[in-house]
């Protein structure tokens, strides 16, 4: 059923023309492509950051929880960058990435990282990592990691798994 | 030898050849190349936006700058790395490109913004960085942004353009 859902909508995707104009306009693959990795650098520079902090390796002259306050703005704002960005990219060319392997890897780690993002580590960054034991910071910021760079590498893996 | 002949010399080098025939070395790279936006273009958006005193209001400049650095410096240090690995690979192609030409001039004008920054208004940092921000800062500040979003933007063109 799941299948099917997919299919009409990526046939509803192709035969709607409105998202045609950025396949058919000079390099609006690439502007819009190129907004998606700026989102990126924003989105993913601020995790990395407070990663950094949580880890104990960076940023250290400052407290976790104002990192966070401070940083969190930019990382919203790097996520809505990159998915309206990302969203872009596949309505004009839907059939390119709904039965692409990396891509539909990409949406269940994306799902995932945001939903461990609100739930979890909004809350572990707004305590002091000292508060905690090392082996658990550690543990958060693996899960961190793994999830939003593993959601990255997907994406460029879709070019290369056609 | 020209410079055409030297790209030639370098295209065909033992391991340019082996990084273009590579299924898997390219696409590595390249990856990185990417990824390492979070650290060099990522760090630089979080130090303009306390430039522009938009977040981080409460600490000095100099303490945020400081933190920021030596990460900034590592990605920076990846990004000329794998950049030149990508360059090497198609370098006669690459060279030709407009989209490559512009990246390379924005990068010129990014890195003359930061010196700028470096000789005229870091030695006397102590003056201003708890206050106001002299217009002038808030100008490269914005320039940065500018500069190092259309380096991103010429990046990801000189890719589609190959």
């Amino acid at each position: 059923m799941f299948q099917t859902f997919i299919d009409h909508f990526v046939q509803w995707c192709y035969y709607s023309k409105d998202y045609a104009f950025i396949r058919d306009t000079p390099y609006g693959v690439p502007f819009v492509q190129s907004m998606h990795l700026t989102g990126i650098a924003l989105l993913l520079g601020t995790i990395l950051a407070l990663n950094l902090r949580l880890l104990g390796i960076g940023f250290k002259r400052m407290s976790l929880p104002y990192l966070a306050e401070q940083l969190w703005v930019w990382t919203k704002a790097g996520m809505v960058l990159t998915i309206v960005s990302g969203i872009m990219v596949f309505l004009p060319d839907p059939t390119r990435y709904a039965h692409n392997g990396p891509f539909r890897l990409k949406m269940v780690l994306l799902c995932l990282a945001l939903a461990y993002q609100f739930a979890v580590f909004r809350r572990v960054v707004r305590t002091d990592p000292e508060s905690r034991s090392k082996a658990r910071s550690v543990a958060f910021s693996a899960l961190s990691l793994c999830l939003w760079f593993g959601v990255a590498w997907s994406g460029r893996a879709i070019a290369f798994f056609q | 030898m020209s410079l055409i002949n030297f790209l030639n010399w370098l295209q065909h080098t033992w391991w340019a050849v082996g990084i273009k025939e590579s299924d898997f070395v390219f696409p590595l790279i390249e990856g990185s190349h990417i990824l390492s936006l979070s650290f060099s273009v990522g760090m630089v958006m979080i130090l303009d936006m306390r430039l522009l005193r938009i977040s981080f209001r409460s600490q000095p400049v100099s303490l945020l700058m400081g933190q920021l650095m030596p990460w900034t410096m590592t990605g920076f240090a990846v990004m000329l790395l794998t950049g030149f690995l990508l360059f090497a690979a198609q370098a006669v192609k690459v060279y030709g490109n407009t989209f490559f030409r512009i990246k390379m001039v924005l990068m010129l004008l990014a890195g003359l913004n930061a010196l700028y920054y470096q000789v005229r208004y870091y030695p006397k940092m102590a003056e201003w960085e708890r206050t106001k921000t002299p217009l002038g800062v808030r100008i490269i500040a914005v320039l940065s942004l500018i500069l190092w979003i259309g380096v991103i933007a010429c990046g990801r063109t000189t890719a589609y353009e190959l």
